[in-house]
């Protein structure tokens, strides 16, 4: 889960040759679907497993069926015609019934999930209320009073509540191994409840096409332990400290500039139309997960938003390298 | 230049096969561009816009510019020989069908821009049928033909429909998926998806036809169960339209529309995998000879088969949550499509190339084709599963090199370019036979049906002496007689008088005009009424092209029906669909618009119940005109052509009144929901009684002209079924409008 950040080149390309060799199987997949953490990623899994062996043992039959008719029954010269069959009423019964069977056999686990994973979310569930736009996730704990950006933690073993909602266009929440996907419709309020167990950083991503960075629609999911996450809770609530040095000239940047119309941080700005940076020097990635969240990507980034994300709404504010390291190192600083 | 004005069904057929291969060709190629892109992480062959644009491009050139019109190519020219007709029940319409099509896929590509896909029409049913070709020993691929034109029929108004809000939304301002004026983005896609199923069976059922008739040949045995395959087909073609909510179970309907739907959806797989053991069955026992049109339909069998069982696993919406828009859903609809549809296709083409160009295909270089196609798709979709599973979405332009998705995204690219060259060997060898290929003899495979009863090509009129019909599988029952389990050929063939419509010019300008209308739409407005001016007056030239001509007089069915009479009726069906559309859209937003004014504040409800009065008598005129017309009673017969017309103008006049005051009291398009929906509704309504008006008059000055007599009474009595129908509408429109508050 843990993505490689460091190690030789030649060792680790050697080593990527060898898993290439070995099929990919033990490939580190973040988004895989076939491993669940959470009680709905189960729920998923066991209905699914059901299918998989229902349609692998038809497949088998149909054919193992084709490959010895195709073997046994060919055309030889001067060989009588074939019987004429037309057909024959009982064997039609049959093989309509058979996969009535079939059917039933994955319905009823299938009616039994949707009904369960749709129910009403416990009263002490976690409320989030998600807002996908183009083309980064906005959390909100409205009972923490708190908002992040792109990074939703949520304590293992605690229903999560989500309410999804968007103020853009249509986009949809998935993350693989915390459970299924589910729409961000605008004007609309859907909601996806699930209750993680395992701790750990997952990878999510947007998986409704929504304009041009859709690709670039990515989240993570850190699950924490219960008492990890109260205190990273704790640690959103605090107003960023002053800084100071370098990080203090990218303050008074930040503050006299263009940023603060978009951008909230507590104490300095109120901005919404992007990302709350309070607590940005906390967080893994850049750019709804693009990239890691070093300084040197940050001041790249905020010269020029639209060179490393196609589309992105914030535009090139004319910063020059020296003013764009400033407000690296300032937002590097809110922790 | 004879080709642009041809009305014969083969060369029209042939038309829609050049066509759509060069389309086939384009989408192929964005194809390859798009699996170059996603080769490796972070690649930059396209940027995102472009790739955007690519894939867009490539589902709806592959969908609407190739599969659809490549199906058209067996439609138009199989059907009427395998059925043993001389042509189709409208030659022109199936003329113009093509032209819109051509120009449509060009506009398309020229914009490069997705909008609109070009409706693809329908070819009417065949004519002049052979004597004894009863429905029931209608060739498979006939039926699944059938049943494709009435989905097309069906299913194309709610997205024309959906279309039209969109249009009205970015040009004329309404509302209809504005969700700050209380509209709601489910709509569209509800009307997408209630076409977008059915879609899908239009695009597949075709295949199911081919194999249909290609393994029987080559097993030389009958299919087995025909008419269980029959009524399969059948009932995948009705449950489709029951079924388009699956493909929103992500979109948060509720657990009860995911049940219901569900259900639905699992339903289909009974009949298809119904029809896949009877496949089984008819090679069971049989003398197969290993053709390459064998290997393409076992090679469909084997792979729609996969297909269908992932398509088994989306029909459980817990397992879909995980699997839609993922790669799992990509690698599904291309063995669907691919493994099915294109399968099929390829299926047909070596199976009746013979008898289209009168040259046989290499078989060696075909069977070639068929391994490294096969092994190329596989190489290239099989992967797709695991990449899904593995939480890959689609429609992305890259990926990290973090997620884990590399080494089978490079594998599925390699797999497209085996695919490539399959395609290419298909056109070396369609080259190698159009330019040298052994003549083909009118029988090539010991054929079963009535198309191998006449030469290779056809002569124009398809069949010198039309063949009597015994039953399924006549032409072989007339070959092998008693032993083959028939009876023997039926009644002595007769020469017959042979009757060709004769080739026209307006089929292709009333398609240009068009296609000026819709360049104009996106540039112009001069040139909206220069392509307008050019297809009114297109389609009154068509319409009088042929009137009183007595070779079109009788035209008469396999179902004892006037075919213009049974065209009228099936138009009238999609008009149901068409506004049912309507109207559920306006009951779906009654109440949710956010400002006044409200409908009860407006509505006047006794001048409307005036109008509706006017209107509901004009069908009572239209019933004594079409007597009058019968009985030859000129005089009467203008009396109530004119009257019907008149009231007509007089509904319309109402109409213009109440639009206006409504407009006066605040109500337009661009007011609220209640507004747009309730202009679009009576606005095409109105537009109806308008055609119908100008219809009606323009019968009413062929008779001041004394062009219209007895003979003519089907003309009248078609224009009458659709004012009826325009009459019904309305009724339904001031009950659900009006009068329920």
């Amino acid at each position: 889960m843990n993505r490689r950040t460091s190690g030789q080149p030649a060792v680790r390309s050697a080593l990527g040759a060898l898993v290439l060799t070995l099929g990919g199987c033990a490939w580190d997949t973040p988004m895989t679907t076939l491993i669940a953490r959470s009680d709905f990623g189960r729920e998923i899994l066991h209905v699914y497993s059901i299918i998989a062996w229902a349609t692998a043992g038809i497949a088998l039959v149909v054919f193992g069926v084709l490959a010895w008719v195709l073997a046994r029954f060919r055309a030889t010269p001067g060989a009588p015609l074939p019987a004429q069959t037309r057909g024959h009423t009982l064997l039609e019964i049959a093989w309509t019934i058979a996969p009535a069977l079939v059917l039933l056999v994955i319905s009823v686990p299938t009616l039994h999930v949707i009904f369960r994973t749709q129910a009403a979310p416990p009263a002490q569930a976690l409320e989030v209320t998600v807002l996908g736009r183009q083309w980064w996730w906005e959390f909100r704990y409205p009972t923490l009073n708190i908002a992040t950006a792109n990074e939703l933690h949520l304590p293992a073993g605690r229903p999560a509540a989500l309410r999804l909602e968007g103020p853009d266009v249509i986009h949809s929440f998935w993350v693989p191994q915390l459970g299924g996907k589910r729409d961000v419709v605008p004007g609309r309020s859907n909601q996806l409840t699930f209750t993680p167990q395992v701790p750990g950083e997952y990878w999510g991503q947007c998986a409704e096409f929504c304009g041009v960075s859709h690709a670039n629609m990515r989240m993570r999911v850190i699950v924490d332990a219960p008492d990890a996450f109260e205190r990273w809770a704790a640690a959103q609530r605090v107003t960023p400290a002053p800084p100071t040095g370098l990080a203090a000239q990218g303050k008074a940047i930040f503050a006299s500039g263009a940023c603060v119309a978009c951008h909230t941080i507590r104490g300095v700005s109120a901005g919404v139309l992007g990302p709350d940076l309070t607590t940005f020097g906390s967080r893994r990635t850049l750019a709804a997960g693009m990239f890691p969240n070093t300084p040197e990507r940050v001041a790249e980034w905020v010269k020029n938003p639209g060179g490393l994300k196609p589309g992105v709404k914030m535009p090139a504010l004319g910063l020059t390298d020296d003013q764009a390291r400033a407000v690296a190192a300032y937002l590097a600083s809110l922790k | 230049m004879s080709w642009l004005t041809t009305v014969d069904h083969k060369r029209i057929g042939v038309l829609y096969g050049v066509t759509a291969f060069a389309f086939f060709l384009l989408g192929g190629l964005e194809a390859l561009v798009i699996r170059l892109q996603l080769a490796g992480p972070g690649q930059h062959v396209v940027s995102a816009e472009m790739y955007n644009a690519l894939f867009t491009m490539h589902g709806t050139t592959m969908v609407f510019l190739a599969i659809m019109p490549l199906n058209a190519l067996f439609f138009n020219y199989m059907v009427p020989l395998l059925i043993g007709a001389r042509d189709v029940a409208f030659p022109r319409l199936n003329a113009l069908s093509y032209w819109i099509f051509l120009f449509g896929g060009l506009f398309l590509n020229a914009s490069f821009l997705a909008g609109t896909p070009p409706d693809v029409g329908w070819f009417g049913f065949a004519h002049l049928t052979a004597p004894g070709m009863t429905l029931m020993r209608m060739p498979v691929f006939v039926w699944m033909t059938l049943v494709v034109q009435f989905l097309i029929v069906l299913a194309f108004p709610p997205i024309t429909v959906g279309l039209i809000f969109l249009l009205f939304d970015r040009f004329f301002g309404t509302h209809f998926y504005d969700v700050a004026a209380g509209g709601d983005l489910h709509l569209w896609q509800h009307l997408f998806w209630i076409f977008g199923h059915p879609e899908v069976y239009i695009l597949i059922l075709p295949a199911f036809g081919i194999v249909s008739e290609v393994l029987p040949t080559f097993a030389r045995k009958p299919l087995f169960g025909a008419p269980v395959v029959i009524y399969s087909g059948v009932l995948i073609g009705f449950f489709g339209f029951g079924v388009w909510s699956h493909h929103m179970f992500a979109a948060g309907m509720g657990p009860i529309a995911d049940a219901a739907f569900s259900i639905a959806t699992m339903l289909i797989a009974i009949p298809t995998g119904v029809k896949i053991f009877n496949w089984l069955a008819t090679l069971w026992g049989g003398a197969i000879r290993t053709t390459t049109a064998l290997h393409f339909a076992v090679g469909l069998v084997g792979l729609f088969t996969i297909g269908g069982l992932s398509g088994i696993m989306h029909a459980s919406p817990p397992v879909d949550l995980q699997q839609t828009d993922s790669y799992f859903v990509v690698a599904h609809l291309h063995y669907v499509l691919i493994g099915g549809s294109l399968f099929g296709l390829f299926a047909g083409a070596y199976y009746w190339w013979p008898k289209i160009t009168g040259r046989l295909l290499d078989e060696r270089l075909g069977k070639l084709q068929f391994w490294v196609l096969f092994a190329g798709f596989n190489t290239a979709f099989f992967p797709q599963h695991y990449l899904g599973a593995i939480g890959m979405p689609r429609r992305i332009y890259t990926y990290a090199a973090g997620a884990g998705w590399t080494f089978w995204n490079a594998v599925s690219t390699l797999g497209a370019f085996g695919i490539a060259l399959g395609v290419l060997l298909f056109m070396v060898n369609a080259w190698r036979s159009l330019r040298a290929g052994a003549p083909a003899p009118a029988d090539p495979w010991d054929g079963r049906t009535l198309e191998w009863r006449t030469s290779s090509p056809p002569p124009p009129h398809d069949f010198d002496t039309i063949p009597p019909v015994s039953g399924r599988d006549t032409f072989w029952r007339e070959k092998y007689g008693r032993r083959a389990g028939g009876g023997g050929p039926g009644a002595a063939p007769s020469r017959d008088h042979i009757h060709l419509p004769a080739p026209s010019h307006w089929p292709v300008l009333v398609g240009l005009g068009m296609a000026v209308m819709a360049v104009g739409a996106l540039t112009h407005l001069a040139t909206v009424l220069v392509g307008a001016l050019v297809t009114v007056v297109g389609v009154f030239r068509f319409a009088l092209e042929h009137h009183r001509n007595p070779a079109h007089e009788h035209q008469v069915g396999s179902l004892d029906l006037d075919h213009r009479k049974v065209a009228m009726w099936v138009f009238l069906g999609s008009e149901c669909f068409f506004f049912g559309t309507l109207i559920a859209t306006y009951l779906a937003y009654k109440g949710k618009s956010v400002v006044g004014p409200e409908p009860h504040q407006i509505l006047n409800i006794p001048l409307t119940t005036v109008s509706t009065f006017d209107l509901l008598m004009s069908s009572l005129l239209m019933v004594l005109a079409l007597a009058a017309v019968q009985r030859g009673d000129r005089r009467e017969a203008r009396l109530w052509l004119f009257g019907t017309a008149f009231f007509g103008l007089i509904f319309l006049g109402f109409q213009a009144y109440e639009f206006t005051h409504f407009v006066g009291e605040g109500l337009t398009l661009q007011q609220n929901l209640f507004g747009s929906t309730f202009f679009v509704l009576t606005g095409f309504h109105g537009a109806h009684v308008t055609v119908g008006v100008v219809w009606l008059l323009s019968l009413w000055l062929l008779d001041l002209r004394g062009n219209l007599g007895v003979t003519d009474a089907m003309k009248v009595e078609v224009a009458g079924l659709y004012w009826h129908f325009v009459d019904v509408v309305w009724i339904v429109i001031f009950t659900l409008v009006y009068l329920i508050p």
